[in-house]
This record gives structure tokens, C-alpha cells and sequence, in this order.
């Protein structure tokens, strides 16, 4: 399940004629449908065609799937798309599911600590990264001058943090 | 009711001072403050703050757009972890 990234989840049925409540986390919603077929857990892939925005999410048809009862048997099934299925970025850009994880390093090679999540709050992206032997985590902002490397195949980033970042 | 103009914004003395110092020094430290409530003022801009969320302090890169907001706007005292899925962070 490591190349899989979840984009969504099925919370239910809705109405009698087969449809399924999905609930998209993706960053445009209605992106989730551009990435099927969609995958389960237990291998099983559908194909989605969205029929309605609904409340915290939208109605979704599935392949093979026609009956209420189906649709119901299905909730609380989390969907994945294989991460190569994603488009590819520009540079400088990152997918959050390929930063997170990622170790941290110092200039000087000392491993700081792992990427634990991708944060916005509206001042730019940051880094909160989970420190080596401490309970808490240390934030980073997401920029060149601070995190001039990033390097996804040795799965590492190297960082510079400004003074008073790290006490 | 919103705050009366001849007051200009309010902005607590010492994020002033903080500021007026690193800038003076050309340094980029994190100019760690408290003071949620101070308003985001022109000559901000450009500084890197770290805004006190109870917890610890959340890095904020002030822009122009920012101008007027409040610091702890940029701070949010709750942490919600979503799923990544295909979100995109840009380095800037």
C-alpha cells in the first residue's frame, strides 16, 4: 500500500438506485472523479462518475455496483489512486504524500528529525517536522531559504533553519 | 464595532520594537512574539514571525496581501490533520 495515496472515502448509500455517498480529500473536490478507476484495500478497483454535489461530499455512481444493498456494503471503504497517477509538478512544487516521511537534515548532516505533516494557515506551506528523542514538533517554513534541498529519491531534506526556529 | 480610524491600528509596543531591531540588524531570524492580537503593519513585511499558538510558535512569513490582518489570523490555536491526497505545497 506504499505507492497508494487514499483520496476518498464511500460514507454510504444514497437513494435506492445503487449510488454511493463519496467523500472526496482531495484538493479540488471534484478531482477525486479524474482519477479513477479507484482502488480499495482489497484490490477491488471502480470506476466513479459524479452525479451531485450532496451534503460533505457528492453522489457518486460506481462500476458494479447497482443495488442500495451494495452501495451500503461499501461504507467506510477508503479509495486510493497508485501515486503515479497523479500528474507530475513543476519544480518546486511537492505533493504533501511525497514530503511526508521524509527525513530532516541539518546543513552540518545532523539528522533533525521526519516529516510529519504539510501545513497552510495562509502564510505559506510549512513543515512540521517530528523531532529526534522530544515529544513535540518543530515547525518549518516551506522555503528555498530555509529548506534549499529537497531530495525525494534519497528521501531527504536538507534545511537551514534561521535562528530561535528550533528552541 | 469596528475600531475607530483616528487610532491608526493597534499593534503592542515590544512587536514594534522586536521588529524595528531585526530589521535594523538585516538578519533573518524568526522574531518570536505573543501578541496575537497586534495588527500586521507595511513595515512587516518581508519579516519572518513566530506566532505564539499556545503551543508553540507557527512560522509566519509576512506578504502584502497580509497587511491589517491580525498575527494570530496566521496561527491557528487547533491542528487538523487531513489527508494528504494529491494536496501540493510550493516552495516560495
Amino acid at each position: 500500500m506504499d505507492d497508494l495515496i487514499c483520496v476518498g472515502a464511500i460514507m454510504g448509500a444514497f437513494g435506492v438506485h445503487g449510488e454511493v455517498r463519496l467523500k472526496s480529500f482531495t484538493a479540488d473536490p471534484e478531482a477525486i472523479g479524474s482519477y479513477a478507476p479507484l482502488l480499495t484495500q482489497d484490490g477491488r478497483a471502480f470506476k466513479v462518475q459524479l452525479t451531485r454535489a450532496v451534503a460533505n461530499g457528492f453522489a457518486a455512481r460506481l462500476s458494479e455496483v447497482r443495488t442500495r444493498d451494495d452501495a451500503e456494503a461499501l461504507k467506510g471503504t477508503s479509495l486510493f489512486v497508485p501515486r503515479a497517477r497523479l500528474p507530475s509538478l513543476p519544480d518546486d512544487e511537492f505533493y504533501h504524500a511525497d514530503l511526508i516521511g521524509l527525513e530532516v537534515r541539518d546543513t552540518g548532516g545532523v539528522l533533525l528529525g521526519r516529516v510529519k505533516s504539510v501545513q497552510n494557515h495562509g502564510a505559506g506551506d510549512i513543515l512540521e517536522v517530528q523531532a529526534v528523542g522530544k515529544a513535540g514538533t518543530i515547525l518549518l517554513p516551506f522555503t528555498l531559504a530555509v529548506v534549499p534541498t529537497v531530495d525525494l529519491t534519497a528521501g531527504r531534506i536538507v534545511v537551514d533553519p534561521p535562528e530561535g526556529l528550533l528552541d | 464595532m469596528a475600531r475607530s480610524i483616528w487610532k491608526g491600528p493597534f499593534v503592542d509596543a515590544y512587536v514594534l520594537k522586536k521588529a524595528e531591531a531585526a530589521r535594523a540588524s538585516g538578519r533573518s531570524d524568526v522574531i518570536k512574539i505573543w501578541s496575537r492580537r497586534s495588527t500586521i503593519l507595511p513595515q512587516f513585511v518581508g519579516l519572518v514571525f513566530g506566532v505564539y499558538n499556545g503551543q508553540k510558535h507557527v512560522p509566519v512569513n509576512v506578504t502584502e496581501d497580509m497587511i491589517g490582518q491580525k498575527f494570530g489570523e496566521y496561527s491557528p490555536t487547533r491542528t487538523y490533520y487531513g489527508h494528504a491526497a494529491d494536496k501540493k505545497a510550493k516552495r516560495k
